[in-house]
Order: C-alpha cells, then sequence, then structure tokens
C-alpha cells in the first residue's frame, strides 16, 4: 500500500516504513539503545531526503523513549536532579545542532558532516564495544575472571569547581563535566538523528561513574527531553518533520521492541554487547565504503535551501 | 484512479474541442490556427498519489480561403512546471574523501519539462528557430536567457539536464504526439509521483515546413489536497504548533504502547 508523504513528498510503501521501524525497534528493544543510528541511515538509503530523515527520526525517538522512560520512572530507577542538568544542557546542544544543520545545509556539505560523523563515532565505538566484549568472553571461556577495574576517583575532574550533589546517584561531581556531555550528545542528536544514548550510558558510567542501575533511566530521560526539543526546532526552523512518516516508524518502532526486548533477555550480556558492537561498527564502515568509493556520478542537484532533489 | 479520470474526461475534451472547432470562425483569423485543451487542468495529489497522466488535444484549424499547404503538419507539445532555482555541484576527491566543491546557480530553471513531438525536433524546425522558442532539452533556457543560437551548455548545465532527465523531470520524447485524423492529434504526458505542486503551462506549437504557424497555451494546476494539503501548509505556516502536535503524538504512541505491552 502506498502512502504519499506530505513533507517527504514522495510516495512510500506504509508495510516497507512499519517494517523498518519494526526492525530497528527489534534491535534498539534486544540491545537497549534508541536506534536512531540504524533507522536514520536505512531512511537515506532508501530515499528519503536526508533532512527529512534526520528531523522525522527524532520524532520516532520520542516515542521509543517515553515507554522506557515511563517503566524507569514507576521503578525509580531515574535521578531526576542528574537528568534534569542533563536535559537543559542538552536542549542547548539540540538548538546549536538544528543550527549547524541549516547553516551546513545551505552549503551542501551536510551529508559529508552527517556520513563523517558515522564513520568517526560508530567505528570507534563498535570498534571498542566489540573488543571489550570478546575479552570478556575469551576470559570466560579459559576460565579467568576478568580483573574488575575499581572505578578510580575522577582525578581532574574532582577538582573543577561548581560542585553538586546528585543524591540519587549518590555523587559530587562538578556540573561542568554533566553540562558538557549534555551539550555534546544535544548536539549531535540534532545534527545526526540520533539519541545518543550508546554515548551517553558509557559516558555516565565510566566518566562520572553513575550507578549502573540509574544510568538507563536517567539517559532515557535526558533522550526524551532532548529530541522532543530537537523534533519543535526541527518543525519550526526546517520544516523537515513528517508526521505521517513519523507515525509509520513510530508503530513499527514500538512494537517490534517489545519482541526485541524478549530476544535480549535470553541472551548472555557479553554476546549482548558484541553483535551490538559488530552491528555499530558495520554501519560506520557502510558509511566509510561510500565516503572512500568513486561515486557513480559526480554531480548532485539540490534546492539552494540545499534540499537534495 | 487518475488515468481513469483522464480516461473519461478525454472524449469529453474532444466533444468541447469539435464544439469549439465548429464555433470559431473569427473574421480575422490566421490561415492555420490551432484549438488545444486539457484532459484535465487540475491534478489533486491525495495520500494515494502515485503519479498521473495528463492528455493534451487539439486540431489544426483552417479559414476557408487559405489553401491547403502541401506538406503536413508538425506538432510539438510541452508542459513546464513552475521555474525555481537549483545547485548543481561537483565533488572532488580531497584526502582519500570525496567532497561537494565547486557548485553553480541554475536560476530560473523549470521544475518540470515535458517535451512531446510527431517526429523528431532537429527535423520539425532549424536550430536557431527552436533556440528563439528555447524548444527542446538542448535549447532550454537555463537563467532565463532564449538566445538567437543553440545555448552552450558548461559541465555543470549539462549535468544539470542529464540528473533532472534521470529524476525524470526532464523528458523529451520524440514521435509521441499520436495524430487521431488528419487535423486531430493527442499527447499523453505521465506525470511521475515526484511531480512538484504548482502552476504549470502546457503549448503547443504548430509547425509547418519548418516554421511556426501558430501556437497555444493552457494552464494546469497541481496541487496536494486534503489531508495532504492540510499537513504540508500547517508545517509551512505554524512550525512550531506541528512539531509540538508531532511531539505530543509520540508521547501518546510510547506511552499506549508502554501500558499494551506492560510487564512489570
Amino acid at each position: 500500500m502506498e502512502l504519499y508523504l506530505p513533507i517527504a513528498e514522495l510516495p512510500m510503501n506504509v508495510f516497507m516504513l512499519v517494517g523498518m521501524g519494526a526492525a530497528v525497534g527489534f534491535l534498539s528493544g534486544m540491545f537497549g539503545v534508541g536506534g536512531g543510528f540504524l533507522l536514520t541511515p536505512l531512511l537515506i538509503f532508501s530515499g528519503i531526503p536526508p533532512a527529512v530523515a534526520v528531523a522525522t527520526v527524532s520524532s520516532q525517538i520520542v516515542a521509543s523513549s517515553t515507554s522506557g522512560a515511563l517503566s524507569y520512572f514507576r521503578r525509580k530507577a531515574v535521578d531526576v536532579k542528574l537528568g534534569s542538568y542533563l536535559l537543559v544542557s542538552g536542549v542547548f546542544g539540540s538548538y546549536l545542532g538544528v543550527m549547524a544543520f541549516t547553516r551546513l545545509r545551505e552549503l551542501g556539505q551536510l551529508d559529508l558532516v552527517i556520513a563523517l560523523s558515522y564513520v568517526t563515532l560508530l567505528s570507534t565505538i563498535g570498534a571498542l564495544m566489540l573488543t571489550e566484549a570478546l575479552r570478556a568472553i575469551a576470559a570466560q571461556r579459559s576460565g579467568k575472571p576478568l580483573p574488575v577495574k575499581r572505578p578510580s576517583t575522577q582525578g581532574w575532574m574532582q577538582r573543577l569547581p561548581l560542585k553538586v550533589r546528585f543524591s540519587r546517584s549518590k555523587l559530587v561531581v562538578s556540573a561542568i563535566p554533566v553540562a558538557c556531555l549534555g551539550l555534546i550528545i544535544g548536539f549531535l542528536g540534532a545534527l545526526l538523528g540520533i539519541g545518543g544514548g550508546f554515548i551517553m550510558v558509557p559516558a555516565l558510567i565510566y566518566l562520572l561513574k553513575v550507578p549502573t542501575a540509574i544510568v538507563i533511566g536517567t539517559t532515557l530521560m535526558q533522550t526524551l527531553g532532548s529530541m522532543a526539543f530537537a523534533t519543535i526546532a526541527q518543525a519550526s526552523t526546517n520544516q523537515t518533520v513528517d508526521v505521517v512518516l513519523g507515525l509509520c516508524l513510530m508503530i513499527g518502532g514500538v512494537i517490534g521492541a517489545q519482541f526485541g526486548a524478549e530476544v535480549g533477555q535470553k541472551l548472555r550480556g557479553e554476546t549482548l554487547r558484541a553483535l551490538l558492537g559488530l552491528l555499530v561498527l558495520s554501519v560506520g564502515l557502510r558509511f566509510a565504503v561510500d565516503l572512500v568509493l568513486t561515486p557513480d556520478d559526480l554531480y548532485s542537484l539540490s534546492f539552494p535551501t540545499g534540499e537534495q532533489l | 484512479m487518475r488515468c481513469g479520470v483522464a480516461a473519461l474526461a478525454g472524449p469529453f475534451a474532444l466533444l468541447l474541442l469539435l464544439a469549439a472547432a465548429l464555433v470559431s470562425t473569427g473574421p480575422a483569423a490566421r490561415a492555420y490556427e490551432l484549438v488545444t485543451a486539457l484532459s484535465n487542468d487540475r491534478v489533486s495529489i491525495t495520500s494515494n498519489f502515485t503519479g498521473a497522466n495528463v492528455v493534451v488535444f487539439g486540431t489544426i484549424e483552417r479559414d476557408s480561403q487559405s489553401v491547403s499547404r502541401p506538406s503536413g503538419f508538425d506538432v510539438v507539445v510541452t508542459l513546464a512546471g513552475p521555474l525555481t532555482s537549483m545547485v548543481t555541484r561537483r565533488k572532488d576527491r580531497t584526502f582519500g574523501v570525496w567532497i561537494n566543491a565547486e557548485s553553480q546557480r541554475m536560476r530560473l530553471v523549470p521544475s518540470f519539462m515535458a517535451i512531446r513531438s510527431d517526429h523528431a525536433l532537429e527535423e520539425i524546425a532549424q536550430d536557431s528557430l527552436r533556440a528563439r522558442l528555447g524548444l527542446g532539452l538542448d535549447m532550454l533556457p537555463i537563467n532565463a536567457q532564449t538566445s538567437l543560437s543553440p545555448p552552450a551548455r558548461n559541465p555543470f548545465e549539462s549535468a544539470f539536464v542529464r540528473l533532472m532527465e534521470e529524476s525524470g523531470l526532464y523528458s523529451q520524447i520524440d514521435g509521441s504526439v499520436e495524430f487521431l485524423s488528419a487535423q486531430l492529434f493527442r499527447a499523453t504526458i505521465a506525470l511521475p509521483a515526484n511531480v512538484p505542486v504548482g502552476v504549470y503551462t502546457a503549448r503547443v506549437y504548430l509547425f509547418s515546413d519548418g516554421a511556426l504557424l501558430h501556437s497555444t497555451e493552457d494552464e494546469l494546476v497541481i496541487g496536494k489536497v486534503g489531508f495532504e494539503q492540510y499537513m504540508t501548509t500547517y508545517a509551512h505556516r505554524h512550525g512550531l504548533l506541528y512539531g509540538i502536535g508531532t511531539v505530543l503524538i509520540a508521547c501518546l504512541t510510547g506511552w499506549l504502547a508502554g501500558i499494551l505491552f506492560r510487564r512489570d
């Protein structure tokens, strides 16, 4: 069933869109990540203009993080104060991200920046995840437990001013790294159409030493807020949010996530992390190949606003 | 669905044409005159839009004094979309990575252009005449300048025309104007799903022995209707409210899913 998307201005098959949402939702439910980093490239590869893809995926991330955030709120596994700090700085970051997005689109370099960022971010994080998980698996096979790294007290971070107490996380830390983290992830989220959970979660655990039980709920709260802001900002400045496309993706996404979560609970933690690392790494490499290979056509057309033909 | 409408409108348009042909006996009429009509003067983009057909009909009228010309007529039909600006970019390899480098702006170019003719355009009229009329993709004016000689295209302009052809927005098909009788002709133009919206102009040119005898213009409006129109207007006029609305829908979907699949 073909459906004409009013903002993307092209017809797409509804079942394909819901299916893509469901497939990405399945993976995100399985691995506990937002899935924006998979959905945005998937939409771009299937012909949706990159600007519409990035902006619309932020609305899909709002839907998928809402159900997650609510369930963590019910279990009280959210540090609301830390989440608010991240959220406020994240909204600033989103705003800057949308501005950068508009400017780069006019310059005709948006696609390049998106591709380069995906390559750098995904390859690095994917490779790190994969090696960590493989090492854990190898250690388990040989029967030797991996030496548990004591979270060392953050040397230079302890010396920063503006200390804040986050009682739910049992943490006293300077507001500066917290705000920076929110700002960077909000910026990348709006620019690249990703929730940023796969950066935020390790950053909270390894940099800020937030207890693992609280990390995911707090991340979801931040993602929800900054992506909601990004959706509104994209809609009012670039008019690139396609609500019909968004709704198809949301419906597929929330259903797929349920099944993914069930499968995810049956798999071992290390296996899951190794698979996710592999997935992240391969998306990154896919972008790298496109950048390096000689394109079929050296010329391309776009409207003066930067929208691709 | 669209084709159905066109097919229904077709015979009706023909009847209209014949009626018009009977009535039009102006005193100062030129020797040869075209009477043309479109199968529909409006194409509506609805949620199930996947493209449409527009048929241009016409008859060639001759006043009683003029002698019939020895050789036949040639007809060229064009359908042009609203003028727009586009940017053509070229990628260059920088540090091993392909990056958009040079670019050129194509000003005042039609966003859509379909050219249909009964013979090859080169056989119908000389290049100088076609250049003056801007008739044919090779003569298409970029920056809205028609000239007496065929335009010299730089690589960016050639790439622009080629890419527009590849995207289906520009097309030129020789031999696609069908003569149903000696005077009556028809040309079918298929509009692709990605057709830009706006006011279109259908032009019909009548040639004989390489000379332009007459031409006509008809207007065609392509627009989104109903929900599609409403969403687009709303997104552009009230971007903020549209964004807030989208976020509310997203929250609602997420919340509903949370309730439906609640396990804890």
